[in-house]
């Protein structure tokens, strides 16, 4: 799900996240699609990104966050049950790349 | 390098109030949250006194961090629906965020994983006020605050051990100071009058076995510090996992997808908060 800066919205785009007022407050709801209203609105309001349905692009590449990981771990790999913790983790980082 | 001593220590988070490095807006707030009998009223009035207060207050509550994204309108509404010690908690979250940023670069960070991972924790584990395990899941780590703030130049030397010998943080600090941040952070939520189980889970959660008044609440911060620096969010004096308690692990009994999905929760609701 990535971050897209308000002045590069297109209509079509689908809202991952609720845009929300400086309150907190819903104004358009998770899976919006914008139209160009929509968009118009956004731009006027005081945010500067939305969220929008898609793969997010991370911020490292997948053999970097990986290397990092088995780092991190080196020392406690063999307690008990850290394989196990590791596994799922090192599962879940490979996702964020799919 | 000379140890701090504990003794003095203690008296300087004990005498917090009157430390120069601890910023006006702080101290006022640890005035009001110390009172012995506060009550939800006076607490919202001082909030709603504080418009930036108020909009951080609110931002917080409508965040994915506690399980009200976009409904709470305002501040009586946020009270009445956390209760007065998540309100707290909250209140001293958000007052310390320019803090941790300054002190510890990643620790807010890491900071609010843990906050979101304690709530997802403790609602799979059925617990009645899963917001307040996500407060000291918030707070865990506030003891390193007051230490990066006091002790700057010990606290970087004991960052540096950490790194240079491969040991904790908290390893590293006991060197130093003959204390951890655990303690530390202990000694403030008592001086804050907050309950004895949120007491426990910050004084406890490097070490759960000692809990015993909130021995699942401190097992839950404890597997979510440690699910935080194995995805490797934010920073929090080093980057190593800690070693599950293995009677911890055991305690929470999570399957692999209770675990998938502690980690799917916290990349989207990181994502989401990533803006503010
Ligand atoms: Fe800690
Ligand atoms: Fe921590």
């Amino acid at each position: 799900m990535p971050k897209i800066s308000v002045d590069k919205l297109e209509p079509g785009m689908k809202l991952a996240k609720p845009v929300l007022a400086k309150s907190g407050m819903i104004m358009l709801g998770e899976g919006t699609e914008l139209s160009a209203a929509w968009i118009e609105r956004i731009q006027d309001m005081e945010i500067t990104s939305v969220f929008i349905e898609g793969p997010t692009i991370q911020a490292v590449p997948k053999e970097e966050a990986l290397a990092a990981l088995q780092e991190r771990f080196a020392k406690v790999e063999d307690k008990p049950y850290m394989n196990l913790i590791k596994k799922v983790v090192e599962k879940h980082i490979e996702g964020l790349y799919e | 390098m000379s140890k701090i001593d504990p003794k003095i220590l203690r008296h300087k988070v004990e005498n917090i109030n009157t430390l120069p490095t601890v910023p006006g807006t702080l101290k006022r707030l640890t005035t009001i949250i110390e009172k012995p009998r506060i009550t939800l009223v006076e607490i919202s009035s001082f909030i709603s006194n504080d418009p930036a207060l108020t909009t951080k207050v609110l931002k917080m509550v409508n965040s994915a961090i506690y399980g009200f994204p976009g409904r709470i309108a305002s501040v009586s509404h946020a009270t009445m629906l956390l209760g007065l010690n998540v309100i707290k908690g909250l209140l001293l979250g958000v007052s310390v965020f320019d803090l941790m940023q300054k002190t510890m670069n990643g620790l807010y960070e890491h900071s609010l994983a843990c906050a979101i991972a304690s709530r997802v924790i403790a609602q799979k584990k059925g617990l009645k006020e899963p917001e307040e395990v996500s407060v000291a899941g918030l707070l865990h780590d506030i003891g390193k605050v007051i230490l990066t703030l006091e002790f700057q130049a010990e606290y970087e030397t004991a960052m540096s051990e950490a790194k240079n010998k491969g040991i904790s943080i908290y390893d590293a600090e006991k060197e130093i100071f003959n204390a951890t941040h655990a303690n530390v952070g202990g000694w403030l939520a008592e001086k804050w009058r907050f309950p004895r189980n949120l007491v426990e889970v910050i004084e406890y959660h490097h070490r759960p076995a000692l809990s015993k008044n909130a021995s699942l609440e401190t097992a839950i911060v404890h597997m979510s510090d440690l699910l935080v620096r194995a995805r490797g969010f934010g920073f929090a004096g080093e980057n190593l996992v800690p070693e599950v308690n293995p009677a911890t692990f055991e305690l929470l009994a999570l399957t692999e997808a209770d675990i998938r999905d502690v980690l799917n929760e916290m990349e989207s609701s990181m994502e989401a908060v990533g803006d503010t």
